[in-house]
């Protein structure tokens, strides 16, 4: 690897956690706020982190497992907020109840 | 009030004090890259490295142990069980810890001999301490663990808080006896210690964490029992499974197998996950209650919790932690950059908020437990460790280029990194920044001396009786 490589690669990667958890933020607080907006913003995050992934991919020099590794977290990413939304909701009803 | 609990209010003395060494130590840790001959041959890095990082452990410990204490008698509605020798541990411990500095500070090292590692510094990173010390920390937390576990069992109670509690005293003990084996070859030696060093840091301190945020939620937000119970099983389920073989990004370059490349990147990998779900969490209860608590400064150094837990080991983390990046920034500055903001964010900032909340209780500030002090702190400690992390980084990103990519990782890359301006520029962002975090470390201080002590003043019948 090259220097350019490492700072591009690492910095991808930081990224891609970065938007994940910028996904996640928006995500809580759109729905804490019923705020659409926020929502969109939210899918606009892990969107960005999609493409961040993808250039992973496509341009760093990863050996092939760890880009397939990737791209499958970059996916599960997806799933997170409204999994632990929709587990926060139904431990809050049930422990309400 | 319990005693165990004023037991606890002198941990959080004990810890803070701490605190401070640790910060002051880091400082001068910082100045020595700035002018290398500070102290030269009198007081060098290595020792000021040694006492940052051993305050650094030992006022995290002192912290969550005394927040068990404080909490545990709460949660069993009892005295704790053998109480009378946790009291008498807290002195010898406080005396053993004063020892160890003096000695690291006057004697330093000695020959390589038995006699230097029993009673001047026993040679091993991070665990320096000389070997009685480490034999008093064993005991010290042998009594602890007695103290909960006996308390239970007198009090024929068993929460799914505690059992998780109990079950994570027995690696947290258990671990630490990898201070102590002299093993002569290097892999061997480094390969467990790697088991007391990640186990503790990324594995039982986090679920120790973790049962105390419970708490702490409970208590700061009134969310139910059930809520924080079910939430700590899958956090414990989450960090555990990816924390345990996460040691593997510790085992790339020190002789272990070429298995642990592919262990370790996975593992350590997968361990940004939870914290996603954590801070998801943190913004679900901030919004249940829109913002609104009786106890801001414990509430926000929460939310700091989490925030900076996900961004230092998540973020941080997983810019190094794949091999072949971990090839060039192993070691550098940059790993440095993450253990600051990890640190911080994991643990530093959780026994702050706990320290806030048993504060507000102490001093029946029910209502108005609040000040501006706080707020300075908060922001000059945050932005301190932030600006501090960020020089580390532009220092250590030099060195991954400058002395591995570039240079091969000779003696002539080193010294051409160590030169670099992009290296001073980092160091001196360092150094700046960790003055601004002792400064709010001083405010801290004042401020936990100071807060609630005006409202509990204005209203003495609010305070409950002892």
């Amino acid at each position: 690897m090259n220097y350019v490589d490492i700072i591009a690669t690492s910095t991808a990667l930081g990224l891609i956690v970065l938007a994940g958890g910028a996904y996640g933020v928006l995500y809580a607080v759109g729905m804490t706020q019923s705020s659409r907006s926020l929502e969109r913003a939210s899918y606009a995050c892990y969107a960005a982190q999609l493409l961040l992934v993808l250039a992973v991919c496509l341009a760093s020099p990863l050996d092939v497992p760890w880009k397939l590794f990737i791209a499958v977290s970059g996916m599960t990413y997806g799933f997170i907020p409204p999994a632990t939304w929709r587990l926060l909701e139904k431990l809050h009803h049930d422990g309400v109840r | 009030m319990y005693r165990s609990q004023k037991l606890a209010l002198r941990y959080f003395a004990a810890a803070i004090a701490l605190f401070g060494v640790m910060t002051a130590a880091g400082l001068l840790s910082a100045y020595y890259y700035i002018d290398a001959s500070l102290l030269y041959n009198v007081f060098d890095f290595h020792m000021a490295k040694i006492l940052h990082i051993n305050t650094l452990v030992i006022w995290l410990l002192m912290g969550f142990i005394g927040a068990v204490y404080w909490f545990l008698p709460k949660e069993l509605g009892r005295e704790v069980v053998g109480i009378w020798l946790a009291e008498l541990l807290f002195y010898v411990f406080c005396v053993a810890v004063a020892i160890v500095a003096v000695v690291f500070i006057f004697v330093q090292y000695g020959r390589a001999d038995q006699f230097s590692m029993w009673f001047i510094n026993q040679g091993r990173k991070y665990v320096e301490a000389p070997r009685w010390a480490a034999a008093g920390i064993v005991v010290v937390v042998l009594t602890f663990v007695y103290n909960v576990t006996a308390t239970a069992w007198q009090a024929r109670k068993m929460t799914g808080l505690l059992g998780v509690l109990i079950l994570d005293l027995v690696p947290l003990s258990v671990l630490y006896l990898d201070a102590f084996p002299q093993i002569t070859n290097m892999s061997h030696d480094l390969y467990w210690w790697w088991w007391l060093v990640h186990m503790w840091v990324e594995a039982t301190w986090e679920v120790l964490i973790g049962c105390l945020m419970a708490w702490s939620l409970m208590e700061l937000m009134g969310t139910s029992r059930r809520i924080v119970e079910s939430w700590l099983y899958i956090e414990v389920m989450l960090v555990l499974g990816t924390g345990i073989l996460g040691l593997g990004h510790h085992y790339f370059w020190i002789g272990t197998p070429q298995y642990w490349l592919t262990i370790g990147g996975f593992f350590s990998a997968l361990e940004p996950l939870p914290l996603l779900g954590m801070v998801v969490h943190a913004v679900y209860d901030a919004g249940a209650h829109h913002m609104k608590t009786s106890n801001r400064p414990a509430f926000y150094w929460v939310l700091a919790e989490a925030f900076g837990n996900f961004i230092g080991a998540g973020v941080w983390g997983f810019m190094m932690t794949l091999p072949q990046i971990n090839m060039y920034s192993h070691g550098t500055q940059w790993t440095v950059s993450h253990g600051h903001f990890a640190f911080w964010g994991a643990y530093g900032c959780g026994v702050i908020a706990i320290m806030y909340l048993v504060l507000q209780q102490t001093r029946g500030a029910a209502e108005h437990f609040d000040s501006r002090a706080w707020k300075w702190s908060f922001g000059l400690l945050n932005l301190g460790l932030v600006g501090m992390v960020g020089g580390l980084l532009v220092a250590g990103i030099t060195q991954a280029i400058y002395e591995r990519a570039q240079g091969g990782s000779t003696l002539q890359a080193f010294v051409v990194a160590s030169e670099s301006h992009w290296f001073h520029s980092g160091m001196y962002a360092r150094l700046f920044f960790g003055m601004v975090f002792a400064i709010g470390y001083l405010v801290l201080v004042y401020d936990l001396l100071a807060i609630g002590r005006r409202a509990a003043a204005a209203a003495p019948a609010r305070m409950a009786p002892a």
